[in-house]
Formats: C-alpha cells, sequence, structure tokens
C-alpha cells in the first residue's frame, strides 16, 4: 500500500516536471501585436551607441521594442551565429562580413532591394543584382602619414602618388631618422604571430585588387577567383609591398601587435601607418594632437590618387523572421532619419555609407576618408569576395614569410601564384 | 533482486544521460559530419564519404601540424616530467621552506593559459627584445618567437613552467607513500643518492609516471589556449613548398578550419586527432603498466 503511494507520488512529480518542460518550450501567445526585432552585431566600439539608438527609437514607436546584442572583442561571431540558429534563436537583424558570410546564411537572408535607402548608397551589398545588405559604414585606408614629420623632411605628401616617389621619400626618411627623432618611416605588420596577417594579406593585398580601377572593377578579383594571377600587375605591386617592408620598424613588422603598430606612428616613432579610419579612437587616446592625412597605395607604375572605401560589414534582415518588416523599417529609419544619422556619425563615430548624410565625423582620418568619398576616383575593396579562409590560413603565411625574407621577391610572386591557382578549389 | 536492478538503473540513469547527450551522441554527430559537406548551418547536407579525409592527407598545414603537434608533445614529456621530477626531489628532500616551494612551484599552474600566453608572448617580444638591445646581445634582439625554428621549444618551456608544478605534487605523494624503510634500508646498505633515485625511488613509484606521462602526452596533444595567445599559430614558414604557419598545433589548425566555416572538414581533422591521441595514449599506458610494482 505504502509503495504504491509512493509511486503514485513519484509518476506524478514525473509528469509535473514533464509539464513543466512543455509548457516552457512552448511560446507565449503574442499579446496585441508588440513586436520585438532582435539584433545582433559584433563592433562592440559602438554598442553603447547603437544601444542608446535602439532604445530611442523602441521609444518612438509604440508596439516596437529593438533590442541589441554585441558580441564582444573578436569573439567568433559566426560561431555565435550558428550556434544560435541551432537553437532556434535566429537574431532579425544580424552582420555578414562578405560573400563568404553570404553562402553560408543565405538560406535566412532577404531581399532588400525594394528599401528605400537603396537609392542614396554605393556600398550595398548586392549578389545576383539583389540587394542583400544595409552597409553598416564607410571604413577605408590608405597610407596615414604625420604631416609635421614630413615637413620636417620636406616632402610634400601630395606628390606621393607613384611607387617612385614612395621609394625617393622613404630612402629620404632613412636617411634622417636621426634628426627626425624616428625608428622607421613605415610602422606597418604583417605578423601571423601578432594577429596582424590582415593588415599584409587582406588590407594591402586589396590594392592589388582593386587599385588604380574603377570603384566597382572586380575583373582582377573575378580572375583570382577562377586561379588566374596577373603577373605583370603583381610584380609592380609586389615591389609596392616590398618597400614597405624594407623601410618598416622590423620588430613590429614580424611580431608587433596592433598596439605596437599605432602606438609606434602615434609616439611619432614612425612617419607613416598603414592602417585604416579605425583607428581615430585609438589616436585620441594616445593623444595624438600632430596633422595627419591620408597618402594614397600608390603600387603601380603609373599615378594612382584614390583611397581604398569599403563597407566592412552589412546589416541582413532575417527573411523567416515574422518581425522582419519591422526589422526593415528600423534599417530605413536609421539610413534616412535625422537621428538615425546622428547616431551613425556623431554617437558612433561612423562615416554613413548614404549620400544624403551632411554631418561630419570627428576623426582626422575619418575626415581624409570623407572628404576623399566626396571627392571621388577611390577603389573599391574585394577581398570579401575571396573564398572564408583564404586572407587568414592561406595569404597570411606568405605575407609573414616574405616579410622574414624580404629580397626574395621571386618567391613571393610564385607562392602568391600557387596560392591563387588553388582559389576555385577552396 | 529485481527491484536492485530497477535502483541500480535509475541511480546510473541521470549519469548515462548526461554522458550519451554530452559525449556520445556528439561523438556519433562528429563521426557522421565528418563524412560529410556540411559548412555549420545550411540545412542541406550531402554525404560525401571519406573525402574530407583524402583531402587532409594532402594539405601541407595539416601535415604540419600533425608533425609538430607529435614534436611538441614528445618535447613536452620529456621537459615536464624530467622537470617535475627534479623539483619533486628537491622539495621532499630536507632543505629549509619545502611547503613555501611547493606552492610557489604549483602557482603557474593556477594561472589560465590564455593570460600565461600574453605574459610571456611579452616577455619574449618586448623585455627580452629590450634587455638585448640595451646590452647589445644579437642573439635576444630578434624575439624568439619570431623564429620558426625555436618557437615549438619556447611553447615547450613556457608550458612546460606552467605545467610542472602540478606533476610534480603527484611526484611529491608517490614519494611520500614510499616507505622511508627502503630507503633507509638501501642507505645503510652503502647506496648513494642516485642509486636509490634511479634502483628504489624510480621503479617504486612506477604508477606515478603512468599517470603524469599520460596526462603530459594528453595535453600536450590537445594544446591550444597557450597556444593560441603565445604565438597564433606564427611565425610562417615554408613546407612543402608552401608558406604555412609554424607553430599552428592540431587543435588550432582545427579551430581555423572551423572558423572559416569548413565545419565538415574541421571534424575530418578533429576525428584524426581523436583516433592518433586514442592510439598513442593506449600505447603510452600498456608500455609503462609492464613497469609498475605491486608493494
Amino acid at each position: 500500500m505504502r509503495r504504491s503511494f509512493a509511486r503514485i507520488v513519484s509518476i506524478a512529480a514525473a509528469l509535473v516536471c514533464i509539464a513543466a518542460v512543455v509548457s516552457c518550450s512552448k511560446p507565449a501567445p503574442e499579446q496585441a501585436k508588440a513586436v520585438e526585432v532582435n539584433m545582433f552585431q559584433l563592433k562592440v566600439e559602438i554598442k553603447d551607441a547603437l544601444d542608446g539608438y535602439a532604445a530611442a527609437y523602441s521609444a518612438a514607436h509604440p508596439g516596437v521594442t529593438v533590442k541589441v546584442e554585441t558580441l564582444g572583442g573578436g569573439q567568433d561571431f559566426g560561431g555565435a551565429m550558428k550556434a544560435k540558429a541551432q537553437a532556434g534563436q535566429m537574431p532579425d537583424i544580424f552582420v555578414i562580413e562578405g560573400l563568404g558570410g553570404y553562402n553560408v546564411w543565405k538560406d535566412y537572408i532577404a531581399d532588400l532591394s525594394g528599401e528605400p535607402w537603396v537609392k542614396d548608397t554605393d556600398l550595398a551589398m548586392k549578389v545576383d543584382g539583389k540587394i542583400v545588405g544595409f552597409p553598416v559604414a564607410i571604413e577605408g585606408y590608405g597610407l596615414a602619414y604625420n604631416a609635421d614629420i614630413l615637413a620636417k623632411a620636406g616632402i610634400d605628401p601630395a606628390t606621393l602618388t607613384t611607387r617612385a616617389a614612395y621609394e625617393k621619400a622613404f630612402a629620404k626618411l632613412d636617411s634622417m631618422k636621426k634628426e627626425l627623432g624616428i625608428s622607421a618611416p613605415v610602422s606597418m605588420a604583417a605578423s601571423v604571430a601578432g594577429g596582424m596577417w590582415w593588415v599584409a594579406a587582406q588590407h594591402n593585398l586589396a590594392c592589388y585588387w582593386g587599385g588604380g580601377l574603377a570603384f566597382d572593377d572586380t575583373s582582377v578579383i573575378d580572375k583570382a577567383l577562377k586561379g588566374e594571377l596577373d603577373e605583370a600587375r603583381f610584380t609592380q605591386y609586389a615591389k609596392y609591398l616590398q618597400l614597405l617592408y624594407k623601410y618598416a620598424d622590423q620588430n613590429i613588422l614580424l611580431n608587433g601587435s596592433y598596439d605596437d603598430q599605432v602606438g609606434a606612428f602615434a609616439q611619432g616613432k614612425t612617419a607613416f601607418l598603414h592602417q585604416g579610419n579605425w583607428v581615430d579612437p585609438n589616436l585620441k587616446q594616445l593623444g595624438v594632437t600632430f596633422p595627419i592625412g591620408y597618402a594614397p597605395h600608390a603600387f603601380l607604375d603609373t599615378e594612382e590618387k584614390g583611397l581604398y572605401l569599403f563597407a566592412p560589414s552589412w546589416y541582413c534582415v532575417n527573411s523567416k523572421s515574422p518581425n522582419a518588416e519591422a526589422a526593415k523599417a528600423f534599417l530605413t529609419a536609421m539610413a534616412t532619419t535625422p537621428e538615425g544619422h546622428d547616431y551613425m556619425v556623431n554617437k558612433a563615430g561612423m562615416i554613413p555609407a548614404f549620400k544624403s548624410v551632411t554631418l561630419k565625423p570627428a576623426g582626422q582620418l575619418s575626415q581624409a576618408l570623407m572628404a576623399a568619398n566626396a571627392k571621388g576616383g577611390n577603389y573599391g575593396v574585394f577581398f570579401g569576395m575571396l573564398p572564408d579562409g583564404a586572407g587568414q590560413n592561406v595569404f597570411g603565411p606568405i605575407f609573414d614569410l616574405f616579410a622574414q625574407n624580404q629580397n626574395d621577391l621571386p618567391r613571393f610572386i610564385s607562392d602568391m601564384k600557387k596560392a591563387v591557382a588553388n582559389i576555385p578549389n577552396m | 533482486m529485481r527491484r536492485h536492478r530497477l535502483v541500480n538503473v535509475l541511480f546510473v540513469a541521470p549519469c548515462v544521460f548526461a554522458f550519451a547527450m554530452n559525449i556520445i551522441i556528439p561523438f556519433g554527430f562528429g563521426l557522421y559530419y565528418s563524412m560529410t559537406d556540411w559548412n555549420g548551418v545550411s540545412p542541406d547536407i550531402h554525404f560525401v564519404g571519406l573525402a574530407n579525409f583524402a583531402g587532409l592527407f594532402s594539405s601541407p598545414d595539416f601535415i604540419y601540424s600533425f608533425i609538430i603537434t607529435v614534436a611538441y608533445t614528445a618535447i613536452n614529456i620529456v621537459l615536464v616530467n624530467a622537470v617535475s621530477f627534479g623539483l619533486s626531489l628537491i622539495v621532499t628532500g630536507r632543505i629549509r621552506g619545502r611547503n613555501f616551494l611547493r606552492a610557489g612551484f604549483f602557482i603557474p599552474y593556477l594561472i589560465g593559459g590564455i593570460v600565461l600566453g600574453y605574459i610571456w608572448q611579452f616577455i619574449f617580444n618586448n623585455a627580452l627584445v629590450a634587455v638585448g638591445k640595451s646590452l647589445s646581445i644579437a642573439a635576444l634582439q630578434s624575439s624568439f618567437l619570431s623564429k620558426p625554428g625555436t618557437v615549438i621549444w619556447i611553447m615547450s618551456i613556457v608550458n612546460t613552467w606552467q605545467y610542472a608544478g602540478y606533476i610534480m605534487l603527484i611526484y611529491v605523494a608517490a614519494i611520500q607513500g614510499i616507505p622511508a624503510s627502503l630507503m633507509e634500508a638501501a642507505e645503510v646498505d652503502g647506496a648513494n643518492y642516485p642509486t636509490r633515485v634511479f634502483k628504489i625511488l624510480m621503479p617504486m613509484m612506477a604508477n606515478a609516471f603512468t599517470i603524469s606521462l599520460f596526462l603530459t602526452l594528453t595535453t600536450s596533444f590537445k594544446q591550444f589556449d597557450m597556444n593560441l595567445t603565445l604565438t597564433n599559430g606564427g611565425p610562417a614558414t615554408r613546407f612543402m613548398d608552401t608558406p604555412i604557419k609554424a607553430s599552428q598545433l592540431l587543435a588550432m589548425n582545427i579551430f581555423n578550419t572551423a572558423t572559416a566555416n569548413r565545419m565538415a572538414e574541421a571534424q575530418a581533422k578533429a576525428v584524426v586527432l581523436f583516433v592518433a591521441l586514442v592510439v598513442v595514449a593506449l600505447l603510452q599506458v600498456a608500455a609503462n603498466k609492464k613497469k609498475e610494482v605491486e608493494l
């Protein structure tokens, strides 16, 4: 009798547990169509600004709540997204960083071709004629210079438009190191160990893919995707890279980290820095007061005057989400309303990819980019079209090895030729 | 009897459930995915048989990672065990401050591998280079971490620094478990210290060697965190005429493959790592077991 009572109690307890689990896994019924848009992004530096903007937007739009989740500092965003997708918690707005990301997530990516902001930008992500991504910002780079040091050395940055001009300027700076108080002309990084492969093997290599061509001319990288390297063009590029390597601070080049590289420039120990406008906040933090500008990466024998501009990432809308329309409206508001512009420029410190924005960013390099963007004649950045891992796992070691053996130009070219020939199999 | 069996099953069930959900089922899935072309997201998965495995043994970066992982493990087994055995002899001897020393040697083990990697990276890249420059010592002026030939050794040294204290504790426990009378008898019989250590101490603590060798072997084979922060796989070197990363151990190779959205290929690499580790570990344990003596 007693035993059967215990059994009943235990069975009842088990049933309660099961019921609890089942009821938890069922979504709570929607109340009065309150829509919650979940956004998942990876730019830690704009987290507070974006959270603030999302809260203001939610307050201004009753019935819509935008929640932003940010994945911090260099964590594996792709991995976190996969975990979310597997758990059935796919966000409504998420970030992709190029064609590789598009191919992984294409089943979830909504067509944004009909959105009102599309006509206002050149940098929306386009695949097969469809607009699929909202450009988060414009980023870009040239070779940043310390105008004070160049003036002291008697070099006019406006003349730095050919490889020959750079060679002369670097040699002059190198001979005046003591007078100028610099340790090397260039602050360049190429080390796999320091996690800086992307400076050389992605951003610098992008000069080869897009430099001197029309902004949307992808012919060179299209060829590479079929396995062909344009040897004449690449040789010119390799000579330019060799110059940057040769006149770089060797310790930073071979094992420096991001902080080492940017720090050397900020302390006035180098005249040039190979970095994009994202270093503006770092330079401000390091108390930089000297005037800075961008010179073009002029690697060709002919003259080049443009900077490299790109959208580093795009917001995509989850096409399978019931909140897709609310998510699209949120992005549209960001691109078209004064509050959205204020958020992008003043709060987040980004350069918006939309031409109708008239606000000016604060950083010197960002201003230089914005001026270049207004002037035109810039070059596109296409490394995002390469297969995933090509930069980090294939080109990275090649560029690192070339930094270790800077005189072996033919070897570098043949290594790259072989690596590019293998791209179609990746 | 019958009720007993039910009770047994009920008691074991939670553990079996957790073990199955966390180990067995994911392991089965892993094996399956290693034979597909899955990218981690796409719902359409194709079975490709052993194609992923076939590709591995012709890719220079994987072969190199495999070789240096074996080399790194071999260096580590010798270095960690030699150092920790030496330390254990010191701290079980008659010196003053034994307990303080024990604690001191153990502390590096309490520092996480990530933090430790960054600290040693700073030491090798900045501190030693600065010393080399100010004293004009040529060998120190470029970082050891930037030399493809030395980087594995540097990693082993850092790993030894971290891990020796932990293995030392195992040896200390084993040494203390040996009856003092044995050592005293040998001493009375005129055996000198090295003879006592090699002929009495080491055979008597053979089971401690089994455990310690097993632990160093498996942890070295799976090394990841310190690898990531200390060297990040760098610098580059040339192998089979292809530039590859000179210090990318297997675990990191798998990680970098996976983060490039090549999940199935990464999974195939992981299966290879698993099989290699099981084979090597079983051989090692079998070899060591033969030398153990019962008291």
